[in-house]
């Protein structure tokens, strides 16, 4: 540190700056004078800039300098070691300022602050801290107010890009949607952190299928398959980003100068970013073609694979805003010329059955009638279509299978005494549900049948697959639960006032413990017991039967068999009584009622993240399954609401008024 | 209560309390695999300003129940963080910073994760403008660069 004493010659125990510059002033008139200080610091400064950067140093000495190897700089923070990415640049306009600001005094003065500062910039660490504390031990109290004023605006650091990329990451994680888009306008660099799949993906999984608690929305009928298959893919992906990212800039860094008087180069900065998004770019590119990824043979499959999770996430994020905001457009189907009772529609395919006796197959995109199917006698109630065929159930009492891609009626069940109000058919099982007082179970492979006797009509019916079990709705109140291996019902869900219409399980993987202050949270449950176990957003949701150890409230039969899943957890109801209810099976307890439509309730639809319900009082309601008041009311029908099909950005009614209505939600 | 001795970047001594160190898996695991040979742990890449800030955190959190799985942020976006914490993190960047930093290093998950969230709180609700002050970054976009980008994001504003 006697460098820096030795380089102010005149008076080396100035109080403060501004005295000690006008000190230097006075003799600085003389040229000779001024030559000789010039001499005089340039002797002092050199050996320090020299033995502490040479680099530095080059440019005062020499052109040749650049040969010099670089110093190991072992005295600066680790930090800066070995790039520079965190180092503070003066920016140009501050720099611009400096430099006019020099400029107006004399060529001396000049001089002898240059040399302040490149031996400043050339110290290490703790010389530097030194300097400091000398300087402020000099201050007096304006000067301090100024440093404590600047100091606050200058201690700020860009963290996304300082930070490893994996620091970055997990930091964005914590950002919600909106703050994640604009951090995407902040600059390149954080550009492309922002919008980088690593982040959108875990965006998806937060979302995808279930009701988000933080921001109140879902992302449904994602591609499971892919968020689940690409998780490893995206994990790879963020450690070799990291990896990849760190060795560009390293590559691409400024010089290890740790200099605030460095004239900053404009160009620089860009340019790495250029590069570094380049890489980014080839490194998708290589994720598209490696050969590690099996290729599949479905085009539709390789169109999402390969889109950014960012573009994935906000077309879901769009339809939920449009559901949020009541954004949709509407378009009727017309042709039917009695009243519409049943419909089911998928993809692009929307079929109806009406009291007209014909089904009618419509392109939901064009709203063109592509086909009408007539061999029933009389209206259709109920239907259900696959890939390869469509079963109807009728007023005729007959059941018809078809072949709707060619219209062909294939074959005709007439198996029950009275008109077959509904029916649902998995892989192997039909059911069908009459006013004959009988639910009906058809077995496709081994053509077998049998029939589970009610005491009233029957107006609806669900086969769950994985439970063995099958839900019904009776005309005397009561939805009940049945045992398909045993043929016994086991559980009767009576609550409602008049008949039931409908009755649909709830999707397993919803949640609803932590809505349902009355619902217990009890280990039979099949959904997670942990709310923020990460477990059951994507992994199929069946693993948890294992994790129970308690012998089944539904019976022994459901714990002989591994594969055999307890019933849905919760299920839904509705009535001629005008109210929707929510049940949990193992108790076979009411937990929830719905109250907002003024007459029955013919039509019910739900998935994970809303219920959808239509009835005589010619209104379509949209409900949360969490929150007990009606979410949103859709009016259209000039009559009777009899069915509706709903999906995760779109619901279809048809009606009494022989019409069907379609409520987009898509952008 | 046994006592450990800490060696910084810059070759100051930090005595602690060995339960308090060993919030950090880095020490916990040195200290497994070597033994306390009563040697000071030489922390190469944590200053002595730094790592007495991060035991001051360590300190107050000793009782704290062990930290669930390593995926246990999976569906928790929740930016929350209790209070202490927050006055804790009431420092300057250069401050912030290299606490995230040395929490990364010492590998003190419960830490990490206060400093990444007091970030993503900085940045929360903030324009792009807005942003760049708080950070210091320069707009290296042009004009029409940022008026794409704008119009690009533009459905993630509620409305």
């Amino acid at each position: 540190m006697s460098d820096l004493q030795d380089c102010v010659p005149s008076d080396s125990k100035a109080k403060d700056l501004a005295t000690m510059t006008a000190a230097n002033r006075t003799p600085l008139r003389d040229n000779e004078a001024s030559e000789s200080l010039a001499e005089l610091a340039k002797l002092n400064v050199a050996p320090f800039l020299n033995k502490h950067n040479p680099r530095q140093y080059a440019p005062l000495r020499s052109e040749d300098g650049t040969s010099v190897p670089r110093p190991a700089n072992a005295g600066y923070c680790y930090r800066h070691q070995p790039d520079s990415k965190c180092r503070r640049q003066a920016d140009e306009h501050s720099m611009r300022q400096l430099q006019q600001e020099l400029n107006t005094l004399p060529q001396d003065d000049q001089q002898g602050i240059a040399h302040v500062w490149s031996m400043f910039s050339a110290a290490p660490a703790k010389q530097r801290k030194l300097m400091l504390q000398g300087i402020l031990a000099q201050c007096c109290f304006p000067q301090l107010s100024f440093i404590s004023a600047s100091v606050r605006e200058l201690i700020r650091i860009d963290f996304l890009s300082a930070l490893p990329p994996e620091l970055s990451f997990k930091i964005l994680r914590y950002l919600d949607t909106a703050s994640l888009c604009r951090a995407a306008q902040v600059s390149h660099r954080w550009k492309m952190l922002a919008d980088d799949d690593v982040v959108w993906h875990r965006m998806c999984e937060q979302h995808i299928r279930r009701k988000c608690n933080k921001c109140g929305w879902g992302l449904p009928l994602l591609d499971r398959k892919r968020l689940r298959e690409s998780k490893r893919e995206i994990e790879l992906r963020a450690s070799n980003w990291g990896n990849q990212a760190s060795t560009d800039l390293v590559q691409g860094a400024p010089n290890g100068t740790c200099s605030v008087v460095e004239l900053p180069n404009p160009g620089s900065k860009r340019k790495l970013d250029t590069e570094d998004h380049d890489h980014s770019c080839a490194m998708i590119k290589r994720h598209c073609i490696s050969p590690a990824y099996r290729p599949e043979p479905d085009d539709d499959y390789y169109k999402t694979r390969y889109r950014p999770w960012k573009d994935v996430y906000r077309d879901r994020f769009v339809v939920g805003m449009n559901w949020k905001h009541r954004r949709c457009s509407v378009k009727v189907f017309r042709g039917h010329t009695d009243s519409v009772m049943c419909l089911q529609f998928e993809d692009n395919i929307l079929m109806t059955g009406s009291y007209d006796a014909t089904i009618k197959i419509w392109d939901m995109e064009t709203g063109e009638e592509l086909r009408t199917l007539r061999g029933h006698s009389a209206g259709i109630r109920c239907l259900q279509f696959d890939d390869t065929k469509l079963i109807t159930g009728s007023l005729d009492r007959s059941i018809r299978v078809w072949n709707w891609r060619t219209g062909e009626c294939i074959s005709k069940y007439n198996g029950h005494s009275g008109a077959v109000i509904a029916l649902h058919f998995d892989s192997t099982l039909l059911a069908s549900a009459s006013v004959d007082h009988t639910v009906k179970i058809w077995n496709f492979k081994d053509k077998s049948t049998f029939v589970l006797p009610h005491p009233e009509g029957v107006n609806g019916v669900k086969i769950d697959t994985a439970s063995r079990t099958v839900l019904t709705a009776c005309d005397d109140g009561a939805a009940r639960l049945w045992d398909l291996d045993t043929k016994t019902c086991i559980r009767v869900f009576h609550n409602h006032i008049g008949a039931v219409q409908q009755v649909i399980p709830l999707p397993r993987e919803i949640e609803l413990e932590n809505h349902l202050p009355d619902c217990e949270n009890d280990h039979v449950s099949t959904s997670s017991q942990n709310g923020d176990a990460p477990v059951n957003i994507l992994s199929p949701i069946l693993e948890h039967k294992s994790l129970s150890s308690q012998p089944s409230s539904f019976g022994p039969s459901f714990d002989q068999d591994k594969d055999r899943l307890e019933p849905p957890r919760y299920i839904i109801t509705s009535g001629v009584d005008a109210t929707i209810r929510l049940w949990e099976t193992n108790t076979g307890r009411c937990l929830r009622t719905f109250f907002g439509h003024l007459e029955g309730i013919w039509a019910l639809s739900a998935d994970t993240l809303r219920i959808a319900s239509g009835g005589l009082d010619r209104m379509v309601k949209i409900w949360d399954p969490r929150i007990p008041t009606c979410q949103d009311t859709f009016e259209g029908h000039s009559a009777s609401v009899n069915c509706i099909g709903l999906s995760d950005s779109r619901f279809i009614t048809g009606g009494d008024d022989y019409q069907v209505r379609m409520y987009d939600f898509r952008a | 209560m046994a006592t450990i001795s800490l060696m910084s970047s810059d070759d100051a001594l930090v005595t602690v309390e060995r339960a308090v160190a060993e919030r950090s898996i880095l020490i916990k695991n040195m200290l497994e695999d070597l033994g306390d040979s009563g040697e000071a742990i030489p922390i190469p890449n944590v200053n002595e300003t730094v790592l007495k800030k991060v035991i001051e955190w360590c300190d107050h959190h000793k009782n704290d129940p062990p930290t669930a799985g390593d995926d246990d942020d999976n569906r928790r976006k929740t930016t929350d963080i209790d209070e202490w914490d927050q006055k804790f993190m009431q420092v300057d960047q250069e401050m912030l910073f290299e606490v995230i930093l040395a929490a990364n290093y010492l590998d003190i998950k419960a830490l990490l994760d206060v400093g990444c969230k007091t970030v993503a709180n900085m940045i929360k609700g903030k324009s792009p403008e807005e942003i760049r002050k708080t950070f210091n970054i320069q707009n290296d976009f042009t004009p029409e660069e940022e008026d794409q980008i704008r119009r690009e994001n533009e459905w993630a504003e509620d409305r």
